[in-house]
């Protein structure tokens, strides 16, 4: 008799590719439309967060604080890194508690504990989908020349995504130990707002704190989709990773990030939920 | 007959914190003292098989092991020892009505629930109106879940477990909830069940529910099995160790 545990032969309809992509579509979708159920206006509402967000933002550097007159596109870089940030931060923040949330589910019902963040990330991908045909509309009006650059927009999207879901799942497994993680996330996003950029030049800081900055992969991902988009800004926006870190290499900084993040994240995730039913 | 589960030398401990821990100040504050735990034996050297197409019943007092066995049955829990093979789809069905979201309808819940337990679209489209209708619950089906009576999630749940394809379906306490009327129709689903040569593992306190059922029955008692066997030895046995209980 093995004294090492062994679950054998076990044949399940909830494994495989077919069943995973099942399982996110039909939770997704509801998840989404639960979100604005009972709302008056509903899906509008997915629109008008980030425009009224963007709206006070721009309001207030781009009038009263002027930090727009360091570029023309102030208002389309403006618009770039809040739709990212608000992708990144409420996807993470929505993944955060969602395995103690489905604990229940977990408990009686056998299947990869990872579809349950990952379902609750596609409510807030939805959303970003209709911000994004929202800014696309706004770029039209703007008349902005179409590059052929705009292609490494998926690349970036992808590695944005990676690092999304890679943070989510980590955060979520580590969720089930340590409660005060949902307080230390709501404290970090709140930092990462003033932190990542988005509202002001990179540039104006010194190059010690740029260096710091773009350790942040959202800050690389960012930075990157505003050049790629817009074309080479002039002055203080014209910053990216290679020329912070100072040459071709310096791209790759915050890429190995993201790698050691995902490897530390799936790791991590798949030690911690073999036990998750029974420690929730 | 082939066997449809064999169970080896299993055994499950659960640690039990004194104090729970789950925020990091709990930890500052106390930076030295450690954690302790009670040791809860669930399972000791669990041993046992079940034949393809049999009706298996488990009883036991409360704390006896009967929902961790199940659990790792059906890979929920992972055993600390021992061997677990099952041969065929299996389909557990745990804590029946537990685990849905009482923020939405039945409607969702369904399909939510039914896509989690392996039903692909066109099997829950075509399904869909004879889980309501079992349930009897066509009437309610765009009522948010917080609305229904505990007897309603059960009924719906139940509903939604037997559309499930299985060879091994692990069934806990289905019935602890519910009208007569529905329980008829339950134990008419369990002879058909039968008719086909399923095999399904029962969980329950119900002895005459064993009785009528099981093929065989198997008895824990604090993680041991006490008991193997027709289900009238091993209920006789059960009522002569525990006369309280029953």
């Amino acid at each position: 008799m093995s004294t090492t545990p062994e679950t054998l032969g076990r044949t399940r309809a909830t494994t495989g590719l077919p069943y995973y992509l099942r399982v996110l579509r039909v939770v997704g979708a509801i998840d989404f439309k639960a979100r604005y159920t009972d709302a008056a206006l509903g899906y509008v509402w997915s629109v008008v967060k980030p425009l009224a967000y963007f709206g006070v933002l721009w309001l207030v550097f781009a009038h009263l604080l002027r930090t727009a007159n360091q570029t023309e596109d102030f208002t389309l870089y403006l618009l770039i890194g809040l739709l990212l940030f608000l992708f990144f931060v409420d996807s993470v923040g929505i993944m955060l508690p969602s395995i103690v949330q489905g604990g229940m589910t977990l408990r009686r019902l056998a299947f990869d504990p990872i579809l349950i963040p990952l379902s609750a990330s596609v409510a807030i991908g939805i959303t970003f989908l209709l911000n994004v045909s929202a800014f696309s509309v706004f770029a039209i009006y703007q008349q902005i020349d179409p590059r052929i650059e705009w292609f490494l927009v998926v690349p970036l999207f992808v590695e944005l995504y990676v690092f999304t879901i890679a943070l989510g799942l980590l955060l979520s497994a580590l969720y089930v130990r340590f409660r005060d993680v949902g307080q230390v996330w709501e404290l970090t996003a709140q930092l990462l707002l003033f932190a990542c950029a988005i509202f002001y030049p990179i540039g104006i800081l010194p190059d010690w704190a740029q260096k710091v900055a773009f350790l942040n992969p959202f800050v690389q991902i960012m930075q990157d989709m505003r050049l790629v988009l817009l074309g080479r800004a002039s002055g203080p926006y014209d910053v990216s990773a290679e020329t912070v870190y100072a040459g071709y290499g310096g791209r790759f900084v915050p890429i190995v990030i993201v790698v050691l993040l995902v490897l530390a994240a799936i790791a991590f995730f798949r030690r911690e939920g073999r036990y998750f039913a029974e420690r929730l | 007959m082939s066997a449809a589960i064999e169970v080896a030398g299993v055994s499950k401990t659960f640690r039990i914190p004194h104090e729970q821990r789950v925020f990091l100040k709990e930890y500052f504050l106390h930076p030295f003292q450690r954690m302790t735990y009670e040791r809860n034996e669930a399972l000791k050297d669990v041993s046992f098989s079940v034949e393809s197409g049999e009706f298996f019943g488990i009883i036991g007092p409360n704390g006896s092991g009967k929902s961790t066995l199940l659990r790792i049955l059906a890979g929920i829990y992972v055993p600390d020892r021992g061997i677990v093979h099952v041969s065929g789809l299996l389909s557990p069905f745990i804590e029946l009505g537990v685990g849905f979201n009482p923020d939405l309808n039945a409607r969702d819940n369904i399909r939510i629930n039914g896509t989690l337990a392996g039903l692909t679209r066109s099997q829950l489209d075509e399904r869909f109106d004879e889980i309501l209708a079992f349930s009897e619950l066509e009437r309610f089906v765009d009522q948010k879940l917080k609305n229904y009576s505990s007897g309603m999630l059960v009924r719906l749940a139940y509903s939604l477990a037997i559309q499930i394809p299985f060879d091994v379906l692990l069934l806990d306490e289905v019935l602890a909830v519910g009208d007569e009327a529905f329980q008829e129709k339950c134990f008419a689903t369990f002879d058909r069940f039968k008719e086909e040569g399923k095999t399904v593992v029962f969980v329950s306190h119900g002895l005459a529910l064993m009785e009528r059922f099981c093929d065989r029955v198997l008895l824990l008692r604090n993680g041991i099995v006490e008991g193997l066997g027709t289900p009238a030895e091993v209920i006789d046995l059960y009522r002569e160790r525990m006369p309280v209980e029953t």
